[in-house]
């Protein structure tokens, strides 16, 4: 999973779009990811990010989830993590946002929460 | 007034005009005061068609001193008190006087004519004034024609006053800067002269440090250190009662003094006697001195100490603080005075001795820092080696205000020889290496066999670390270099980072509050919360920064 080349994907399932994150989050490509996430949210009103192949997340990561989730929450959308791996949840917990953010476990859930 | 005489007026206020221009010109374009004056006091007394003229000056005691003369009796040197005859008078009343007749007028001092045999029939004082008040008294006597002096003569004076007032002023002025700056380079060169009296910090892992911060140029305070002939090493701090010069001075007969006890005495007690019936002999004016001395011994890395009136020392192990106290009277008081020791197997730990000036600084509030807040800086320095730990202390006293001489002395060997390197990796600022530095990371902390939940931890609280130095220290990505090492001695990880940006003040790099949802500020919080304790520090030689944080690994099997 180490040398999972970074890459963020935007799906769209019917009125949901995912944003699929792949790869090791960090300062050198936040910045596209916190695009990703806010163009999602200006496309559609339900939006999650899948984390399962996520290996590592620093605080500009956490910052670029952090501010989708409040983006959503003003214009009353729907915005959720989904499948979070191990290393991501790990730091979610010790940012204490693992309580603030939707968690679900697969995007199906996620569709239908 | 007829037409004639107002004509004449006329004329002599344009003659006075002239006389005037040419005066102030002449004292403003001056290069000897003194002799310019003297020329002008003559013209004066010349354009007056006075007999006699006098410049009084006032001395900084407050007395009136006649400090240039023309006339028939030379009065220079002559003394009065401020209100006392015309000339004191009119400094007192900051006003012109005049007296139409001198042999009736009281306020004329008869003595100097009864002594000189000088006849005098009318007189003009005018007062040389400036903004702080009159520095002096311009005099004219009898006019050569026989007349007096009238209103308009006394007018004319009064204005011819004005420029010798300033240009006067202006010298002194003048003089009193040079002479301030004569004295502090002199208190520079005093400064000077005692920095080179302190021992010079030896390298190569000495175990003693010691700085002195002089609350003003010059100290009451020293500190010393010389090696004994059977191979332990003798130390010595001391406070000098009093600040300044007098202080300064004793302190250089103290110190050596208390060298020389120091080179023969067989222990720290009997040196402190030693010293303390010599000061009883030469110490005046209620003056004493407190001090601690002591000898260690490396091989056995044990201190023993006495104390005379110093405050007490801090023991720091790294985790907490042991106060010690060994107290004994100041110096230079009781004669008879004996003197406590005590001895301490030091081990790894480190012993701080300081003057009161070290607890005694002051924030913005005015208040004392005090015991506890030295402890609180020690310890939170604690983290870093003994030299870069004492710059980092001595630079937050210095953010504080000393109030008065602040000397501190630190004993303890260099750590370092059971630690180990893991990690040396010098990398581009860049936030694309941060992968690769991540990965070296992960693999130094395997080979430690560290659990990897604690891994990762460790290796987001360096990357945070990092990508703070290239946003915040660099401001934005750059093709200067982070420098990472990491070590490990016994438990604990040490990792420290280096960069060459400005220094950045540590109160920047604050972690917020995490129980508060919003984006930034993340990183230190997260370092806060995974390292045990960490610091930064502006780097050796004042360029670039050092950031050390430290985790102290729990028993094996349970690291987390």
């Amino acid at each position: 999973m180490n040398t999972a080349e970074n890459e963020c994907v935007s799906e769209t399932l019917g009125d949901y779009i995912l944003v699929r994150l792949r790869g090791e989050v960090d300062l050198s490509w936040s910045q596209q990811v916190r695009r990703a996430i806010l163009d999602a949210l200006g496309a559609g009103s339900k939006v999650g990010v899948e984390l399962s192949q996520v290996s590592y997340i620093d605080s500009s990561g956490i910052a670029a989830l952090v501010e989708g989730f409040q983006s959503a929450r003003g214009k009353s959308q729907q915005f959720g993590l989904v499948a979070v791996s191990k290393p991501v949840m790990a730091v979610l917990q010790l940012a204490r946002l693992d309580k603030v953010f939707p968690i679900f476990p697969d995007a199906e859930t996620a569709r239908a929460g | 007034m007829n037409t004639s005489s107002l004509a004449a007026a006329g004329a002599h206020e344009r003659r006075a005009l002239g006389f005037l221009a040419e005066l102030s010109q002449s004292l403003a374009l001056s290069l000897d005061l003194r002799e310019t004056l003297g020329l002008a006091v003559t013209r004066i007394a010349d354009f007056m068609q006075a007999e006699a003229a006098s410049l009084f000056l006032l001395d900084p005691a407050g007395t009136l001193e006649c400090r240039i003369c023309v006339g028939p009796v030379d009065i220079s040197g002559l003394k009065l008190a401020v209100g006392q005859g015309v000339v004191g008078r009119a400094v007192a009343e900051n006003a012109t006087q005049v007296v139409l007749d001198a042999a009736t007028d009281a306020r004329v001092n008869a003595n100097v004519d009864a002594e000189t045999g000088f006849v005098t029939r009318s007189i003009l004082c005018a007062p040389l004034s400036t903004a702080r008040g009159a520095i002096g008294a311009l005099e004219v006597i009898n006019r050569r024609d026989g007349g007096l002096f009238d209103a308009a003569d006394a007018e004319i004076l009064r204005v011819i006053a004005a420029p010798a007032a300033l240009a006067i002023h202006n010298a002194q002025l003048a003089h009193s800067l040079v002479e301030q700056q004569r004295i502090k380079r002199e208190l520079e060169l005093a400064r000077k002269i005692q920095k080179s009296m302190l021992p010079k910090r030896r390298r190569g892992g000495f175990p003693l440090l010691g700085v002195n911060l002089p609350a003003h140029e010059i100290s009451g305070d020293f500190y010393d250190y010389f090696d004994l002939p059977d191979g332990r090493i003798a130390f010595i701090i001391g406070d000098v009662s009093g600040k300044g010069l007098d202080a300064a001075f004793l302190m250089v007969r103290v110190a050596s003094l208390l060298r020389w006890a120091g080179k023969h005495a067989p222990t720290p007690a009997a040196w402190l006697v030693e010293a303390n019936v010599e000061m009883c002999k030469t110490l005046q004016d209620g003056r004493f001195v407190c001090a601690v001395v002591g000898q260690y011994d490396r091989a056995s890395r044990s201190v023993t100490f006495a104390s005379a009136g110093f405050p007490p020392a801090l023991l720091h192990d790294g985790q907490g603080f042991e106060e010690l106290l060994a107290d004994g009277p100041p110096l230079g008081i009781l004669a008879e005075a004996q003197y406590s020791e005590r001895r301490i197997e030091l081990g790894t730990r480190a012993l701080y001795l300081f003057s009161d000036g070290a607890t005694d600084v002051r924030d913005t509030a005015h208040n004392t820092l005090g015991s506890e807040g030295l402890r609180t800086l020690i310890a939170r320095h604690a983290v870093l080696a003994p030299e870069p730990r004492l710059r980092a202390l001595i630079g937050d006293l210095k953010r504080l205000r000393l109030v008065d001489d602040t000397t501190l002395l630190l004993l303890q060997e260099p750590c370092g020889t059971s630690a180990h390197s893991l990690l040396d990796l010098e990398f581009p600022a860049r936030p694309e290496q941060m992968r690769q530095v991540r990965a070296a990371l992960r693999t130094a902390l395997d080979s430690e066999e560290i659990a990897p939940e604690l891994r990762d931890k460790l290796v987001l609280a360096v990357d945070e670390a990092c990508t703070n130095i290239i946003r915040h220290a660099y401001h934005g990505a750059c093709d200067q270099t982070i420098a990472l090492h990491l070590a490990r001695e016994q438990d604990m990880l040490v990792f420290e980072l280096r960069d060459a940006a400005p220094v950045v003040d540590p109160s920047r790099m604050q972690a917020r509050d995490l129980s508060e949802c919003r984006p930034g500020g993340l990183g230190v919080a997260f370092i806060d919360a995974l390292m045990d304790d960490w610091v930064l520090v502006p780097a050796e030689g004042g360029k670039g920064n050092l950031l050390c944080m430290r985790k102290r690994l729990a028993a094996t099997g349970e690291n987390e």
